[in-house]
């Protein structure tokens, strides 16, 4: 388990208002199972997260965000 | 909302999933219950309406509120929740539609407005390339850009994006580079030309050579560094994010005691609505965002809050002479022989041998004028070593050839008449500009190389207008000699001038001004002036759009190689730095006002949510002023003729007798 590979995935925010929505993704993103890091920029709107992409795909990633009332997409950089 | 929804739905239900439904169904209703009211006697259908607009806008708040109770966040939406519900079971209908209905008013503007300071971004974003036109096996394939490798061929054909940064192996076309340097009008690149993806191009056709591709290109350098930049929190905030996360817990605080103590609900429940910290968390926030933003439209990349603040403090800016003030191309000027039986290409010729083998800035003008002279400058020196703040020394065909300052003649042991004579003409040289080598041969002077670099036209400009950027010092630091430095700074107009200076000294002169209280910028090359940079509050890197280590460790970088951007960024500091003062200004006499208003009566729930909203609106508003376009050109002293040293570029055709 310690070995999983992981990547680092960029999502872009929409609507953004109120940093409260900072904790709230975080949390919601960070139940995933194979999400070892969550962090989000509430000035950027990004959500930056580590996983292992076997595990969760970045389909998913999206679909958390968005159950905590967001909409935000996939980035290259 | 992707493409694909929005076909599906018609323009009614596009509106009703938009922003805007929710406010207008619940104000209408709002409206319907009051013309009810007046209508008939019994208050029985007013008040249904009003209960049904709480729930209409009240209904997605609670939805939040419940997600983030689970997710253990207790925000705003929970606050405004309880209040509503309060009010609802309280039977105050009419303060219940109002809380909520303003609530989402409120927000629907909020997050119109938030993302506009959010454009600039957006913008860069946006211009970044999606697609790329590669040349493989003589094809032409359409890739995501992300996926050329380094050292394809892409194709850039008129009005298409460069998708990636490289360097122009054909052809010849005009490219609008505005979203790397801020600076729309096209530049003309051909073969060897850097190129940056995200730029445009306007006419012609370019093949270029991939040597940075998606996230190794300017642009996503660029676009990374505006984001952590905006996330990076200011000194300040810090400050305001304490507060702010004892507001709220200490406002609910309140409410539950003063509700047990005083059984009065309604008063506990008006202190929940205006225990919302709204404008207090996003008025440092949005005044950066917006500032950062603004600059990088401009080619202007500062590294974040904390050097924004800085940066608007800064009252001394030192600057390097050579490459910044000047052209950074110094040329031959004259050639003085002091020795009766050597002409003048006799001593360009040992001046241009001896320094064949260095490095040093001022060597690349002797060899090239000795070439341009047709001077045979054939056989390098059997040994090189360079002085450094003084010149060179070399062994040329056994002889002992010294070329530099009169410190390294002295050094070299050289007196005598020779030496006075080479003294004065080298003070004339110097009076008038130029940078003056004696060249010795042998512990004899037989002459003097004199170099000279232009002012940059804009130099005279980027003084006046820093000054009155509120800057009080403009200090030249160079390591040329006192003379040729005073003539220089008097054209340019610094306050102040350090001549003679090693790399080391530079530094000195940075900490020196800083132990004197003056807050420092520093704009160099990054190179010889590292250690400076470093000590400076502030070190600028101009011209960064090639090297990408500037644009990641500058705390000011300039896309653009323009002096005048350098009081353009000191003054966007300024105004961001104004900005974020008034925002917190703003916000907390707000929470001073709305406590107060609360506390002795006149704030009801609804006063407390308008004031609470409109204050939230006025933060953003006030910083949206920074991403308004300002012209901080003045047309005055615009079209000033650039000042040259000298301008002539041939010899002077002085030949001394040796006295």
């Amino acid at each position: 388990m310690t070995t999983t590979d992981t990547t680092k995935t960029t999502l872009r925010a929409e609507g953004f208002s109120c940093p409260s929505c900072v904790s709230k993704i975080e949390k919601q993103v960070g139940k995933l199972d194979a999400v070892q890091a969550v962090k989000v920029h509430f000035a950027s709107s990004r959500i930056e997260i580590e996983h292992d992409p076997e595990r969760v795909s970045v389909d998913e990633l999206v679909a958390a965000v968005a159950k905590a009332g967001y909409t935000a997409r996939p980035t290259t950089f | 909302m992707r493409k694909k929804d929005v076909l599906k739905m018609t323009k009614v239900k596009v509106w009703m999933r938009g922003p805007w439904a929710v406010p207008a169904v619940s104000g209408a209703m709002i409206l319907a219950s009051f013309a009810t009211a007046q209508a008939v006697d019994s208050s029985l259908w007013g008040d249904i309406l009003m209960i049904t607009a709480s729930v209409v806008a009240g209904g997605p708040v609670v939805v939040k509120a419940w997600r983030a109770l689970t997710s253990r966040v207790i925000g705003i939406d929970l606050l405004v929740s309880v209040a509503a519900l309060g009010a609802i079971i309280l039977g105050n209908y009419w303060e219940a539609a109002a809380v909520t209905f303003l609530f989402a008013v409120g927000h629907a503007l909020e997050s119109a407005t938030l993302n506009k300071t959010r454009s600039a971004l957006a913008e860069l974003v946006a211009v970044a390339p999606e697609v790329a036109i590669v040349l493989r096996d003589g094809q032409q394939i359409e890739v995501p850009a992300g996926s050329v490798a380094n050292g394809e061929t892409v194709l850039v054909k008129n009005g298409s994006k460069v998708p990636v940064d490289g360097v122009v192996s054909d052809g010849t076309g005009a490219l609008d580079e505005a979203s790397i340097t801020g600076e729309s009008i096209p530049v003309e690149k051909t073969t060897g030309d850097a190129v940056f993806a995200g730029t445009i191009s306007t006419g012609g056709f370019l093949q270029v050579t991939a040597t940075g591709v998606g996230a190794d290109t300017t642009l996503a350098r660029i676009i990374h560094r505006v984001e952590e930049a905006q996330d990076a929190k200011a000194k300040t905030q810090a400050f305001m994010d304490r507060f702010s996360a004892w507001y709220t817990p200490a406002i609910i605080v309140l409410a539950v005691v003063l509700g047990l103590t005083t059984r009065d609900i309604v008063l506990a429940l008006t202190l929940l609505v205006i225990g919302c910290p709204g404008a207090l968390v996003i008025s440092i926030p949005v005044s950066i965002v917006a500032g950062i933003g603004r600059g990088a439209k401009d080619g202007i990349l500062i590294k974040g809050g904390e050097f924004l603040e800085t940066s608007a403090k800064i009252d001394a800016v030192f600057v390097d002479k050579t490459g910044t003030l000047t052209e950074g191309r110094p040329r031959l000027t004259d050639v003085v022989s002091l020795d009766p039986t050597m002409d003048r290409d006799e001593v360009l010729r040992i001046a241009a041998r001896a320094e064949a083998g260095s490095e040093h800035p001022l060597a690349r003008p002797i060899m090239d004028a000795a070439a341009a002279a047709g001077v045979d400058v054939r056989g390098l020196p059997e040994h090189t070593q360079p002085m450094p703040g003084k010149g060179i020394v070399a062994t040329l065909d056994g002889r002992r050839v010294a070329v530099g300052n009169m410190a390294l003649m002295a050094s070299e042991g050289i007196g005598g008449d020779r030496y006075n004579a080479a003294r004065a003409a080298i003070d004339e040289l110097a009076d008038a500009g130029r940078t003056p080598m004696a060249v010795a041969s042998d512990g004899l002077i037989v002459g003097i190389v004199a170099v000279a670099d232009k002012v940059r036209s804009d130099a005279p400009e980027m003084v006046r207008r820093l000054h009155a950027a509120g800057v009080k010092k403009v200090v030249m630091l160079t390591g040329d000699i006192e003379r040729v430095a005073r003539a220089v700074g008097d054209q340019v107009g610094v306050d102040e001038v350090r001549a003679g200076l090693l790399p080391e000294d530079k530094l000195a002169a940075v900490a020196d001004l800083q132990y004197q209280g003056y807050t420092v910028a520093m704009v160099g090359d990054g190179v010889n002036d590292a250690p400076a940079l470093a000590t400076a509050n502030i070190g600028v890197a101009m011209g960064a759009a090639g090297t990408g280590v500037a644009i990641e460790t500058a705390d000011i970088a300039l896309m653009q190689d323009d002096l005048l951007k350098l009081p353009q960024a000191i003054g966007l500091a300024r105004r961001t730095v104004n900005n974020m003062r008034q925002n917190i200004t703003i916000a907390l006499l707000t929470v001073v006002a709305l406590l107060a208003g609360v506390l002795f009566g006149g704030v009801t729930m609804a006063i407390g949510m308008l004031v609470h909203e409109v204050s939230v609106l006025v933060v953003i508003a006030n910083a949206m002023r920074l991403l308004r376009h300002r012209r901080d050109r003045n047309s005055a002293g615009q079209s000033r003729p650039a000042n040259v040293i000298n301008a002539s570029g041939s010899f002077s055709t002085t030949v001394r007798a040796p006295s």
